[in-house]
């Protein structure tokens, strides 16, 4: 599989997706905002940066594995969103397009630190003991009924980074396949794959939640 | 990587199942679960109706992870006002070396 990545540095183009818009209604106060930041007001930013920073800085947060880093980060992303604020049309909802700016810089930067040196099938595809098994196992209590968020977030940070990355994307940020494939320049089936395969770790992982206790390396560091 | 057209779900094996169960996540509302072409199948097979269970249970857990649970701290805003306020600083510069109205001090 060739999964190579894709730079994205520029504004994410505004296109309508049903789904995340279903995701990020409009938050009352948020256009006017937008419109006085697009013309420099400081405590526009401001009320922008308060309304976004938690969602901005989780998704760094867990796609980066790394505090300092989901740090920096959002700070870099924030000051793309002010810098390129003039560009936002109005055509999506304004934290998607917010978020897809943060995902593309989070990619970009994971390329830059050499995700983008080695085939993302390595990444994505851990082999050895990273791999999910591929048997069906038996059936087992623990996730029988249901998996609460605490354990499932520990889970997930567990995961080796490329497997996280598609998860977060797709089932917590709500990409579609074609979306991430275009992101991760992969193919749809790839995608797919990939999501697969992340749940059956995770499975793994919850079935066995010593395995969680010791959270994968940060992705910039995955080679 | 799409769902064959010719599957015989009647007559699928647990490793045809599990070949294309990532198509079968990824189409419809994902719940293959309630899936009626596999009703029979996952009834037959316990084992695969329970790797079903578990994936749906991940996937709608995921969902809940949606909402922010972490906060940056103070530095970030404090850092982001500096390089706005750099950003300005310098484009008011900029503003005064190509207006010909601006007064040289």
């Amino acid at each position: 599989m060739s999964c190579q990545g894709q730079l994205m540095t520029q504004a994410p183009p505004a296109r309508p997706n049903p789904g995340l818009f279903k995701r990020n209604p409009p938050i009352a106060g948020e256009a006017e905002a937008i419109e006085a930041a697009k013309r420099g007001d400081a405590e526009a930013f401001a009320k922008l940066y308060n309304l976004h920073k938690r969602r901005v800085y989780t998704l760094c947060l867990r796609m980066l594995g790394n505090v300092s880093a989901a740090e920096d980060m959002t700070q870099n992303a924030f000051l793309h969103l002010f810098r390129k604020i003039e560009s936002f049309r109005g055509e999506s909802a304004f934290s998607t397009w917010l978020h897809r700016l943060t995902v593309n810089l989070v990619l970009m930067q994971l390329r830059k630190k050499g995700l983008n040196l080695v085939s993302l099938e390595e990444t994505i595809s851990p082999s050895g003991e990273d791999a999910p098994r591929r048997d069906f196992g038996s059936r087992d209590p623990v996730l029988v009924g249901s998996v609460d968020r605490v354990t499932l977030e520990r889970a997930v940070a567990a995961l080796p980074p490329g497997y996280r990355m598609v998860f977060i994307l797709h089932d917590v940020e709500g990409y579609e396949h074609n979306e991430i494939a275009t992101m991760l320049d992969c193919s749809i089936g790839n995608s797919k794959s990939q999501l697969h395969k992340a749940r059956l770790k995770l499975r793994e992982l919850l079935r066995n939640p010593s395995q969680s206790s010791q959270p994968s390396a940060p992705a910039e560091s995955a080679q | 990587m799409t769902l064959p057209v010719n599957i015989d779900f009647d007559n699928l094996k647990p490793d045809e199942f599990e070949h294309i169960l990532p198509d079968l996540f990824a189409s419809g509302d994902g719940k293959v679960s309630q899936d009626p072409r596999l009703k029979k199948f996952l009834a037959a097979n316990p084992d695969c109706a329970a790797l079903v269970s578990d994936l749906e249970i991940i996937a709608e857990t995921a969902r809940s992870l949606f909402e922010p649970v972490a906060e940056p701290s103070d530095r970030v805003w404090q850092n982001i006002q500096a390089k706005l306020q750099e950003d300005s600083s310098l484009a008011s510069i900029d503003d005064d070396y190509i207006n010909p109205d601006a007064s040289i001090d």
